[in-house]
C-alpha cells in the first residue's frame, strides 16, 4: 500500500503563515486536483508534505515513514515530483533527460541498467516522445517540453506522482494530453496530486478536488460535492456558472 | 560515437605533447636521445634536461591544467553555468593570495607542504563563499560579481604585499604566482602538490552523478533524489583541493576551465558528468602546449604561462558570454 498522508501540517516563513494546520491523503488509484488562488500556499503544503520544505508542526507519513526521515532516493523512488520551475540547464538530448528520472536507483544519463533503460524506453512511449528522443531540449516547444517533464517523472516508475502546475502556458489540446497522461498512470494503479489552475480541466479529470485558500485547506472531496457557484465565489472571487461537473466564470467579483 | 572515441584520443594527445615537450626547448634533443634518456640510457646531460627540467615541468603543466579544466567542469554543473571557473570566481585569485601571502611572512620556509597548503586554504575559502552565496541567489550573475571581487580583491592586497616587499626577489616570487608558472618546477614540488590534486579529483569524480541531475535545476534534482547539500560540499571541496593543489604548483592560471569544458560538451551530449575527465584531459593538453609555445617563444624574458593562458582563454570567454541566449539567468 503506497499512500502519502498529511497530517495537521503547517509552514511559516518569518512571520507569515504559509500552511496553517492541512491534513489530507493521497492514495493509489486516484487523481487528487489541488486548487486555490495565487499565494494560497499549494506549493509550500506539497514541498512540505514531501519533506522538502521545513515544517513549524504536523507530519507527513509517505508509505507510513515520516518524509523528512527519508533520504532523497528512497523518497524518490516512492514518490515523483515534478515542481513548477522546470528550468534546463544544459541542451541535453530528450532521452538523457527522461533518463535522469531513474537517478535513484543510481543511473545516469548515458548509463541505463536493462530496467532503467526500459523504464526510460517506456515513459517515452507512454509521452509520445518517440520523434523526437535525440533532438536537444533547448529546440523544443512548451508542449513537447511539458511532455518530456512528465516522461521524466514516470520514468522513476514511483507509485505516486505529485505535479505542481504541469499544464501551465500549455495550449489547450496540449493540457488535455498531459491530464490524459496522469489519468493513465492513474487508471493503473498509480496516485496523482495535481496543482491545477483550470477549474474545468480539474473538474473533467480529478475523482476528489482539494481547496485551499489563505493557507488552509477549506474543502476535501468529489468535484460533485465541492464544485458550486459559492465556492468558486468563496475561494477565487469571481462569478461562475457551475452545473454538474462544467464550469463557466463569468467575470470577478 | 565520436564520444567512444574522445577520452583514448585526448590521452594520446597528451602524452605526444608531453613527449614533445621533452624534445623542444632552447637545446633541441632528437627523438631517440630523450627516448634513450628515458629509458636510463644517454648521457649524463640529456638525462639532466629530460629528467630534472623538461620532463617534470611538462607534466606540472598537465597536471595543473587538469586540475583546473575538472574544477571548472564541475563547477559548472554545480553552478548551472557555462561561465563557472576557477578563476571567473575568484577562486585561483584568493589561492594565490595566501600562497603569495605565506612567502611573504616567511612562513613556506618552514616546511615545503606550507605553500600548498596556504594556496588550498585560500581555494577552499573562496569556493565556500561561491557556494554559500549560490544557495541565497539564483543568479549566476551575482556569482560572477562576488567573483569579481574577491579577484580585486586578491589583486589589491597582493599589490600591497609587493609594495612592502622587502627586496627584489621576493617581489618576482610573488610575481611569478599572481602570473602563473610552471617554469623550473621538480618532481619535489610535483610530489607535495600531487596528494591535493588526487584527492580532489578522487572526490569530483565520485561525486560527478550528482552533477547531472542538477540539469533539471535544484528542486528536480532533490526530487529525483539529489542529495543536494551533500554535492555541494562534496563539488566545493572537490573543487577547492585541485584548485588550491594547482595553484600552490603553478599559481594562479585563468580560463582553462572555462575554455576545455566549452569544448568538450557538445561531445558528451552537454552532460556535466560525463564532460569532466575529458574537460582534464583537454585542459591538461592545452596548458602543456601553452608552455611549448611559452619556452620556444624568442623572448629575452620567459612569458608567463598565466599570462598566454589569459591572452587565449580571456577573448574566449567574452565570446561564450556573449553567445549565450539567457536561458535562467
Amino acid at each position: 500500500m503506497a499512500d502519502l498522508i498529511a497530517r495537521n501540517l503547517s509552514v511559516e516563513a518569518g512571520k507569515a503563515t504559509l500552511v496553517r494546520d492541512a491534513s489530507f491523503r493521497l492514495a493509489r488509484g486516484e487523481l487528487v486536483a489541488l486548487l486555490g488562488p495565487n499565494g494560497a500556499g499549494k506549493t509550500s503544503l506539497l514541498r512540505a508534505s514531501l519533506g522538502l520544505e521545513k515544517r513549524a508542526s504536523g507530519d507527513a507519513l509517505l508509505d507510513g515513514t515520516d518524509s523528512e526521515k527519508l533520504s532523497p532516493m528512497q523518497r524518490a523512488r516512492r514518490v515523483a515530483y515534478l515542481p513548477q520551475q522546470r528550468p534546463l540547464a544544459w541542451p541535453n538530448t530528450v532521452r538523457d533527460v527522461v533518463a535522469l528520472g531513474r537517478f535513484a536507483y543510481g543511473a545516469a544519463p548515458g548509463r541505463l541498467s536493462a530496467e532503467d533503460a526500459d523504464a526510460v524506453e517506456r515513459a517515452i512511449k507512454l509521452c509520445d516522445l518517440g520523434s523526437f528522443v535525440d533532438r536537444q531540449a533547448d529546440t523544443l516547444s512548451g508542449g513537447e517540453l511539458a511532455r518530456v517533464h512528465c516522461a521524466r517523472a514516470f520514468a522513476a516508475g514511483a507509485p505516486l506522482l505529485i505535479a505542481d502546475e504541469p499544464v501551465a502556458a500549455l495550449d489547450p489540446r496540449h493540457q488535455f494530453r498531459i491530464m490524459d497522461m496522469i489519468r493513465g498512470f492513474v487508471d493503473e494503479g498509480g496516485g496523482a496530486l495535481v496543482v491545477l489552475h483550470d477549474i474545468a480541466l480539474a473538474a473533467r479529470y480529478a475523482d476528489r478536488m482539494i481547496w485551499m485558500k489563505d493557507a488552509q485547506i477549506v474543502a476535501d472531496g468529489p468535484p460533485a460535492e465541492t464544485l458550486s457557484e459559492e465556492r468558486m465565489a468563496d475561494i477565487y472571487g469571481v462569478r461562475a456558472k457551475v452545473s454538474g461537473n462544467s464550469v463557466e466564470i463569468e467575470g470577478a467579483i | 560515437m565520436s564520444e567512444r572515441f574522445l577520452v583514448p584520443g585526448l590521452v594520446a594527445a597528451s602524452v605526444v605533447a608531453i613527449f614533445a615537450a621533452c624534445l623542444l626547448g632552447s637545446t633541441p634533443l632528437a627523438a631517440d636521445r630523450v627516448l634513450a634518456a628515458f629509458l636510463g640510457g644517454a648521457d649524463v646531460g640529456d638525462r639532466l634536461v629530460v629528467w630534472q627540467i623538461r620532463l617534470p615541468r611538462a607534466i606540472a603543466a598537465f597536471v595543473t591544467g587538469a586540475a583546473l579544466g575538472i574544477s571548472g567542469a564541475a563547477l559548472q554543473g554545480l553552478l548551472r553555468n557555462p561561465l563557472a571557473e576557477p578563476g571567473v570566481l575568484g577562486v585561483s585569485a584568493s589561492a594565490s593570495l595566501l600562497a603569495t601571502f605565506s612567502l611573504y611572512y616567511g612562513l613556506a620556509a618552514l616546511s615545503p607542504w606550507i605553500l600548498p597548503l596556504s594556496a588550498i586554504a585560500g581555494a577552499l575559502a573562496a569556493t565556500a563563499l561561491i557556494a554559500l552565496a549560490a544557495i541565497r541567489t539564483r543568479s549566476v550573475v551575482t556569482l560572477i560579481l562576488i567573483g569579481v571581487g574577491l579577484s580585486s580583491f586578491s589583486g589589491a592586497a597582493m599589490s600591497l604585499l609587493m609594495n612592502l616587499a622587502p627586496n627584489p626577489f621576493s617581489l618576482s616570487d610573488m610575481i611569478n604566482w599572481m602570473l602563473g608558472s610552471v617554469a623550473n618546477r621538480s618532481f619535489q614540488e610535483l610530489g607535495l602538490a600531487a596528494p591535493f590534486l588526487l584527492a580532489g579529483t578522487i572526490i569530483l569524480l565520485v561525486s560527478r552523478r550528482g552533477l547531472s541531475a542538477l540539469t533539471l535545476g535544484e528542486e528536480a534534482a532533490s526530487g529525483v533524489g539529489l542529495n543536494l547539500r551533500n554535492q555541494r560540499i562534496l563539488t566545493v571541496l572537490g573543487a577547492g583541493l585541485a584548485t588550491g593543489g594547482s595553484v600552490g604548483l603553478a599559481g594562479a592560471i585563468g580560463f582553462v576551465g572555462i575554455v576545455a569544458p566549452h569544448i568538450i560538451r557538445p561531445f558528451v551530449k552537454h552532460d556535466p558528468a560525463r564532460s569532466l575527465i575529458p574537460s582534464a584531459l583537454l585542459a591538461g593538453l592545452i596548458l602543456v602546449m601553452a608552455d611549448i609555445g611559452v619556452r620556444l617563444m624568442p623572448t629575452t624574458n620567459e612569458l608567463k604561462l598565466g599570462v598566454v593562458a589569459a591572452l587565449i582563454g580571456a577573448p574566449a570567454f567574452v565570446w561564450i558570454a556573449m553567445r549565450r541566449r539567457t536561458l535562467n539567468g
